[in-house]
């Protein structure tokens, strides 16, 4: 760890401000039009004492640059050369001294990035990869005044492949210790430090008495050097003036010197004499020894897993043996895929496993889109989990936080291949304790593995933490002699080696009656052995109430509060299902009208049980019970969220129906294949959604490309997929050319198809103009739409 | 500035799922409560705001007031509040969420938020009255994209509030702000009780996506 202090400079908006830029506009552009006014400011920070000077490039991205008619190259380059100038002009004068560092200073690119925004991960890393590029000139890169960890990771990554430059990253903090899109200090530090960045720290937005705090909690969390840029207190909003003097501010900023950090510096409202008085006040002292809690973390910027007891890892996003996911995969039916994470979020799983391994797949292509997809609905951490080496990565380099990898074993050339892999992205790894020659009989032998995974693991430089072990285990009614040894081999693993320990649990009853009782069993035994995080089925209530009366009796569930709550959440959930079914006899058009999902449920099931075929179900009974739903909601006699409740129990119908005539291999319910999709530029996508949902339930296929379409995919879609009707969306003023883009080109492309729109700004003379086949006002009309086009 | 909210108005809600009076369902009130204290839980209101002064013709050095709307607006004053507003992303994952697996309940949520932020938006105004002083009197809201005001305003309006340093709010190059519960709006600062000029639709923070509207109709909301 560094014991010696390192200055950095203070703030250059607020000098450049002072000395007449006008808020708003870009500072970067003096790089080029008056590049002596950067170096004086540098060459003031350097007299003051600042060791490192941040280029004048913090906003000198593509994005930010455009709108100043400025290209990033040359800004970039012109910033960092300020720098340098000011560096020489400092070295002439004072031989003696060091050498001051030049640091690339590279701040948020100014959008968000998907899902809350547009930009995808992917052009980050380009936007960012330009700045790397440019600035080689600099001696350091930091990037700061960071508040999203996955644009963060994005930069990072930029900057470790594209230059073998320091790294320093410093995030901005709220007094509630999170950043403005919830990154907390833990997550920030355990993706960072999984990352290998070479500093990191926290800057701007607060002055150093409100930021004391959060430095505090960083200080315990991460053995990197530590880095402190605070504000000059907290500005007024008219005058925009900061409260505090820098004798105020130097006095504050030397007690961070007391919490181990050792790069100090100013942010916003801060000038030379704060830098001077900073160096004058901290000259004698020394960053104090700090304290280091090592802990197993796993997280997204929101969540953070700490492994200190029974962690639970839903297992469901799995295609192995399941029909009804291996056609969603194939279809790319993302829906499907998420219901299984959030069900899976809801019962209580702490980390989800993914796998998407299927014969005939891109496995690392659908990783990206799986992984992208479950990311915007869930911010439980993620286990990327694949044989396949190309998959392992493509999942790693999207998730947002730090991810485990599912597995590894004791090959040797397993370990050379992934090990690399799980270190570059700072994630943890399963070693599974088996090797070329199959699982090993005996606990000994499983446990030498587990020691030679670990071995390795040390040896690519991921720490002991982050290493955990599955021993693996077999059914029972097959080798019953093996429960055992597992049980043993896990208590080796923990005792000895001091490893956390993972394994499938489900296995061990295949074959025998009462499985649940078997599972759950074993599963007591297996936490008593040491496993901590259990992959499982959290849907099952047996396995959750499992561990939660472990949780009790190992004295981790204090008071039984968590035991308890759920016990009376269990009471509750049973009174209200119990209702509806004394009233009277339910009939599935009745539960549809009525928005019963368990009800529909449960009746499909039993006239699937009762031999009624799958397409009479159809339209039978759930189209004309939608019919009628319909009918009250044109009529207003209902209002849309009894609409959607209705569509949601024929939702569930159609579920328990698609996954039957998956398993019996005997076709689709389709009636025809629709496109829908949100236009270029625009996000707002409920309404798209809420079409989706109708007209799925109609029984049509509805491929849904999204919101913010590129015109070209549309297009391409329709082509690939041979699909003649499409539905697009668009709900600004602003979106509505693109909207008429999208059209114009669908019908250059030459494809037969039908179009209909929709969106609140729309109306039926505008689709008109637009060449629009059909205006659909609400979710309704577009069923009426595909009748009439599709039957 | 971080901003606590107490609650919303649920006439607003229903309004905005387009309730027209007939008898709402226990499941569905059920449904409203819930997502009202969900929104509540999972947003961070947030809200900056700068004061600038303008001249007589309503300008400012910094932003040029497109139109007739604003220059009507702010004819009585001197000074000019920009504040931008956001209930941060916490929201936005619970209605993807939602969407998932209970549409219904997306939907409810969604209104929450619209219903939420124009909330934030009155109390941040309340705390800007009370900063500037006794005998100022606020005009209207008036927001890029109401009137005669472009919505490409979005741009320079964010930065000069510095309103992604200041709240996390951004703006895509289709100029829709994100996180997407939020408003920005120009308030006008004046020495005189100031009256109601924008009332209708084409003032309001709907006017963009109004289900009423589109059917030729209005919420009835002044």
């Amino acid at each position: 760890m560094e014991r010696t202090l390192c200055y950095l400079d203070g703030a250059m908006g607020t000098m450049l401000q002072k000395a007449g830029l006008e808020t708003g506009r870009a500072p970067e552009m003096l790089n080029l039009t008056d590049p002596e006014q950067i170096v004086r400011v540098h060459q003031a920070y350097l007299e003051a004492g600042a060791q490192i000077v941040y280029a004048n490039t913090f906003g000198a991205n593509r994005e930010k640059l455009a709108r100043e008619g400025l290209e990033t190259e040359q800004t970039v380059r012109a910033g960092v050369d300020c720098a340098r100038k000011a560096v020489e002009a400092f070295c002439a004068a004072h031989p003696d001294a060091p050498r001051p560092r030049v640091a690339l200073d590279i701040g948020p690119i100014g959008q968000l990035l998907e899902p809350y925004g547009t930009l995808p991960f992917e052009q980050a890393y380009e936007i960012f990869r330009e700045v790397i590029v440019a600035g080689n000139q600099a001696d350091l890169i930091v990037f700061e005044t960071m508040t999203d960890l996955y644009e963060v990771k994005a930069g990072v990554l930029a900057a470790k492949e594209n230059s073998d430059k320091p790294i320093f990253v410093t995030m901005t903090f709220e007094p509630n210790h999170r950043t403005f899109t919830g990154c907390s200090v833990d997550a920030m530090c355990a993706v960072l430090e999984g990352l290998g960045v070479d500093a990191i720290g926290v800057n701007c937005s607060l002055g150093p008495v409100e930021l004391y705090p959060i430095v505090q909690e960083m200080s315990r969390l991460t053995a990197l050097p530590l880095i402190v840029k605070a504000n000059a207190g907290l500005p007024d909003p008219e005058t925009g003036a900061y409260s505090i003097t820098p004798e105020a501010f130097a006095q504050e900023m030397a007690k961070f010197t007391e919490l181990g950090a050792c790069y100090l510096g100013g942010c916003c409202g801060t000038a030379p004499e704060f830098i001077r008085e900073l160096v004058q006040q901290t000259r004698d002292k020394q960053p104090a020894q700090r304290e280091i809690t090592r802990r197993t973390v796993v997280c997204t910027p929101t969540e953070t897993v700490v492994v200190d007891g029974v962690r639970v890892i839903g297992e469901r996003i799995n295609p192995t043996g399941k029909k009804r996911f291996q056609q969603a995969l194939r279809d790319g039916d993302l829906d499907y895929i998420l219901a299984q994470a959030v069900e899976q979020a809801d019962a209580g799983a702490h980390i989800l496993d993914v796998n998407v391994g299927l014969p005939g797949i891109d496995e690392a292509q659908t990783m990206i889109k799986v992984v992208k997809a479950i990311q915007s609905v869930t911010d439980l951490p993620l286990q990327i989990d694949s044989s396949n080496v190309d998959a392992l990565e493509a999942g790693l380099r999207v998730v947002n936080g730090k991810a485990i990898v599912n597995s590894v074993n004791g090959e040797p050339e397993v370990l050379a291949r992934v090990l690399p892999i799980v270190k570059k992205y700072g994630a943890a790894v399963i070693g599974l304790a088996m090797d070329q020659n199959g699982i090993p009989a005996t606990a000994e032998e499983r446990f030498t593995i587990a020691q030679r995974i670990l071995q390795a693991a040390l040896e690519h430089g991921i720490p002991k933490e982050d290493v955990f072990i599955d021993c693996l285990t077999l059914t029972v009614s097959a080798e019953q002699d093996k429960a055992v040894e597992t049980l043993k081999a896990m208590q080796m693993v923990r005792d000895r080696l001091g490893l956390h320990c993972t394994l499938g649990v489900s296995n061990i009853s295949f074959g025998l009656p009462n499985r649940t009782l078997i599972t759950t069993s074993f599963l007591t035994l297996a936490m008593a052995h040491g496993l901590d995080l259990p992959i499982v089925n959290p849907n099952t209530a047996a396995i959750m109430d499992t561990i939660r009366a472990f949780n009790v009796l190992y004295n981790r569930d204090r008071n039984a509060e968590v035991y308890i709550a759920a016990c009376t959440q269990d009471t509750a959930a049973a009174a209200t299902t119990q209702a509806p079914v004394t009233e009277e006899k339910t009939t599935l058009p009745r539960a549809v009208e009525k928005g019963l999902k368990d009800e529909a449920r449960r009746l499909t099931v039993s006239l699937l049980a009762s031999g009624k075929p799958e397409l009479e179900i159809v339209n039978e009974l759930l189209i004309p019970a939608l019919d009628v739903v319909g009918g009250r909601f044109e009529r207003g006699e209902i209002f849309l969220p009894q609409l959607i409740n209705s569509a949601g129990a024929a939702q569930e119908a159609f579920e328990i129906i698609r996954t039957e005539m998956a398993k019996k291999g005997s076709g689709t319910v389709s009636k025809g294949t629709v496109i829908v999709a949100t236009v270029k530029g625009d996000i707002h996508d409920i309404g798209k959604n809420i079409v989706k949902t109708i007209v799925e339930n109609y029984g049509y296929r509805v491929i849904d490309l999204g919101r913010d379409v590129p015109i070209e995919t549309v297009v391409q879609t329709a082509i690939r997929e041979d699909v003649h009707l499409i539905g697009l969306s668009a709900l600004m003023t602003t979106t509505l050319a693109n909207m008429d883009e999208t059209i114009k080109a669908l019908r250059a492309s030459g494809h037969p198809c039908k179009i209909w729109v929709g969106g609140a700004v729309l109306t039926p003379e505008y689709a008109q103009k637009m060449g629009a086949d059909f205006y659909a006002r609400d979710a309704r009309e577009s069923v009426d739409i595909c009748r009439e086009v599709l039957g | 500035m971080n901003l606590r909210l107490e609650t919303f108005n649920r006439k607003e809600v229903l309004q905005y799922l387009r309730w027209a009076g007939t008898e709402i369902p226990p499941e569905v009130d059920g449904l409203i409560d819930s997502c009202m204290e969900e929104t509540l839980r999972v947003s961070q209101p947030r809200f900056t705001y700068r004061i600038l002064p303008i001249d007589r013709q309503a300008k400012t050095p910094e932003l040029v007031f497109i139109g007739q709307d604003v220059p009507l607006m702010l004819s009585d004053c001197e000074r000019v509040v920009l504040m931008a507003a956001t209930l941060g992303n916490g929201l936005e994952l619970a209605i993807r969420r939602a969407q998932v697996r209970d549409m219904a309940r997306a939907v409810v949520l969604d209104c929450c938020g619209s219903a939420a932020i124009e909330a934030v938006c009155d109390a941040a105004e309340r705390e800007i009255l009370a900063a500037v002083g006794q005998s100022v009197y606020l005009t209207d809201r008036f927001s890029p994209g109401y009137g005669d005001l472009p919505i490409s305003l979005q741009d320079s309006f964010l930065r000069l509030v510095d309103a992604q340093k200041q709240i996390g709010l951004t703006v895509t190059t289709t100029h829709i702000l994100t996180p997407r519960k939020s408003v920005t709006a120009i308030i006008g600062l004046a020495n005189q009780p100031q009256n109601k000029r924008f009332r209708g639709c084409a003032y309001c923070s709907m006017f963009e996506t109004c289900a009423f509207r589109k059917a030729g109709k209005t919420c009835g909301r002044e």
